[in-house]
């Protein structure tokens, strides 16, 4: 038995070895940031502050700009999501449930969201803003950022759909219920799991959205991402980290209020159209 | 009518709006940019200007080879990486595979700047690696930010996630039975591996690969804050074409070629998943 626990105790060791290098590789960049946000005096060579302080919270805190910017993004993501969810959601519906003509060729135009780079796509999207009288306005930035939203509605939650068994849905029918009915009582239950998971997706990207913003809510509209991009260039590390927590804390909050629907198998179907 | 016709009508009503909004925010530019990439930026005739030059200017071919290198180099380290790591939560039940199943996925939903940002500030030069690593006594560190290998780790930290998410939904449907008869068969693990993991997930790959080639080739936010001065990759390229020397024709043309790179791989991806229907 001997050799038995000593192979266990080396296994044990390279599974500790690997976790080690995943926290460091993937935390080591927001632990290090959340670190710096607190910190008053952290001078080179020294691996931890010398002085911990809040006092850039306070700085931070203090902009109007930044403020503004916050009430913006939380306020611009809302409707992103609200919009994609009301024009979208049909739509995978219909991808899942209903045979119709062309359906696999609309269901995969969806892909070319992605397919083109992000800032040319910006740009000719500025240009075309710009006939229509789109620059500078709400309704402008809403349709940049449905850009990046419109596959992970469409996709995802007609993934989720598709994966509720007809044989569900059928009986209810056989009970009497009206396809209205079954669908609010029966569908859209099993499928909310698929249809969270996507408007976090949307509200986040929303949130995170920066180089198409920028293009085309120039001069008026600085959500944070862009206040971000300036303090990063502007103020000392500290402001920037600072930044960076209050910018990542709707991402942890969110990702914990639904940490139950947030699994691998619903975002991974929504990638893998049938 | 008939029924299936109505089911049919209703089916196109229900996605013609999100269709609408596709077409004027994503086809309608695309065409446009296509158009504009056809005229000479030089002569301003309708031709295939640009893209020749695009191909015979060296800084440009350099961008090119620089881009195609960190694309193909960070695609293929994060599926051998994602496949390592789905592997082993697939089949590890120790603790710490459970930690790391918790939070894997975390870095896929932050935003792209702050994670950037982390990056520089955790391998830059005199960050928190360097003193970490002055603390064991090392006192070299290979240049990262600003240079090639800043560029693959962003890559890496940015698609790994969403690879080993791919995958071990694609392992989990794997069946125990099949892993276990195949052990008491007396496979090894490399066996194991490529004669019932792999042809089994094969698919998925195909998915990861095609979404983590699209989301690096174009890729902006990274590469603008990480990368180097000179070759610059596509995305960056493009974008101070178009700022810096305003020229919206050549950036078009460097827009859609990525685009025809893409679409390479979207076929691919379209086949893989057509393949499916059809069974």
């Amino acid at each position: 038995m001997n050799w038995y626990f000593r192979s266990l105790g080396a296994r044990r060791i390279v599974e500790f070895v690997l976790l080690v290098v995943f926290v460091i590789f993937f935390l080591g960049p927001l632990l290090n940031l959340l670190i710096l946000a607190v910190s008053g005096k952290w001078q080179y060579p020294a691996a931890l502050p010398q002085s911990w302080s809040l006092e850039w919270w306070q700085f931070v805190l203090s902009q109007d700009d930044v403020l503004e910017s916050i009430s913006l993004s939380f306020l611009i993501a809302t409707v992103v999501t609200v919009c994609s969810i009301i024009v979208c959601i049909p739509a995978a519906y219909a991808f899942a449930r209903i045979a119709f003509p062309l359906s696999r060729w609309f269901l995969f135009s969806f892909l070319l969201t992605h397919a083109f780079p992000k800032m040319g796509l910006y740009v000719s999207i500025a240009v075309l803003f710009y006939k229509f009288g789109l620059m500078n306005t709400f309704l402008g930035i809403v349709l940049i950022h449905m850009v990046n939203t419109l596959m992970f509605m469409t996709w995802i939650p007609s993934s989720a759909f598709r994966s509720v068994h007809r044989a569900q849905e059928e009986s209810a029918r056989d009970a009497g219920a009206g396809p209205l009915r079954v669908f609010w009582k029966i569908t859209l239950p099993m499928a909310f799991p698929g249809i969270m998971v996507a408007s976090i997706f949307t509200f986040l990207s929303s949130l995170d959205e920066a180089q198409g913003t920028l293009l085309v809510g120039i001069p008026d509209f600085k959500t944070m991402p862009i206040i971000m991009y300036s303090i990063i260039a502007d103020y000392p590390n500290t402001t920037g980290a600072v930044f960076s927590v209050i910018l990542t804390l709707p991402t942890v909050i969110l990702l914990v209020a639904a940490r139950r629907f947030v699994s691998a198998d619903v975002l991974a179907g929504g990638f893998q159209v049938k | 009518m008939s029924t299936s016709g109505k089911r049919g009508m209703l089916g196109l009503a229900l996605v013609i709006p999100s269709f609408l909004i596709l077409f004027v925010v994503v086809i309608l530019p695309i065409l446009y940019a296509v158009r504009e990439s056809l005229i000479d930026q030089n002569s301003g005739e309708f031709g295939l200007g640009n893209y020749i030059r695009l191909f015979t200017d060296p800084a440009m071919r350099k961008n090119i080879t620089y881009t195609l290198n960190v694309t193909i180099v960070s695609t293929l380290l994060s599926l051998l990486i994602s496949y390592s790591m789905a592997v082993y939560l697939r089949f590890s039940t120790s603790w710490m595979a459970r930690w790391i199943n918790r939070l894997y996925f975390v870095p896929m939903f932050v935003p792209g700047v702050i994670a950037t940002y982390g990056l520089i500030t955790l391998y830059g030069n005199h960050g928190w690696m360097v003193r970490l690593l002055l603390l064991l006594g090392i006192d070299s560190f290979p240049k990262i930010i600003y240079d090639y290998n800043g560029l693959v780790l962003a890559n890496l930290w940015f698609n790994i996630p969403f690879a080993t998410m791919l995958l071990s939904s694609a392992l989990a449907a794997v069946p125990n039975s099949v892993i276990e008869s195949a052990r008491d068969a007396g496979a090894n693990i490399w066996q194991l591996f490529f004669r019932f993991i792999l042809p089994l997930s094969y698919k998925t790959m195909w998915v990861a690969i095609t979404f983590i080639f699209m989301g690096i080739i174009g890729s902006f936010t990274a590469p603008f804050l990480i990368g180097a001065n000179s070759p610059q990759v596509l995305g960056v390229a493009m974008q101070q074409v178009f700022s810096n020397y305003q020229e919206t024709h050549t950036s078009s043309a460097m827009a859609v070629f990525m685009f025809l790179l893409c679409s390479v791989m979207g076929y691919f991806y379209i086949r893989t998943m057509g393949k499916d229907a059809d069974v």
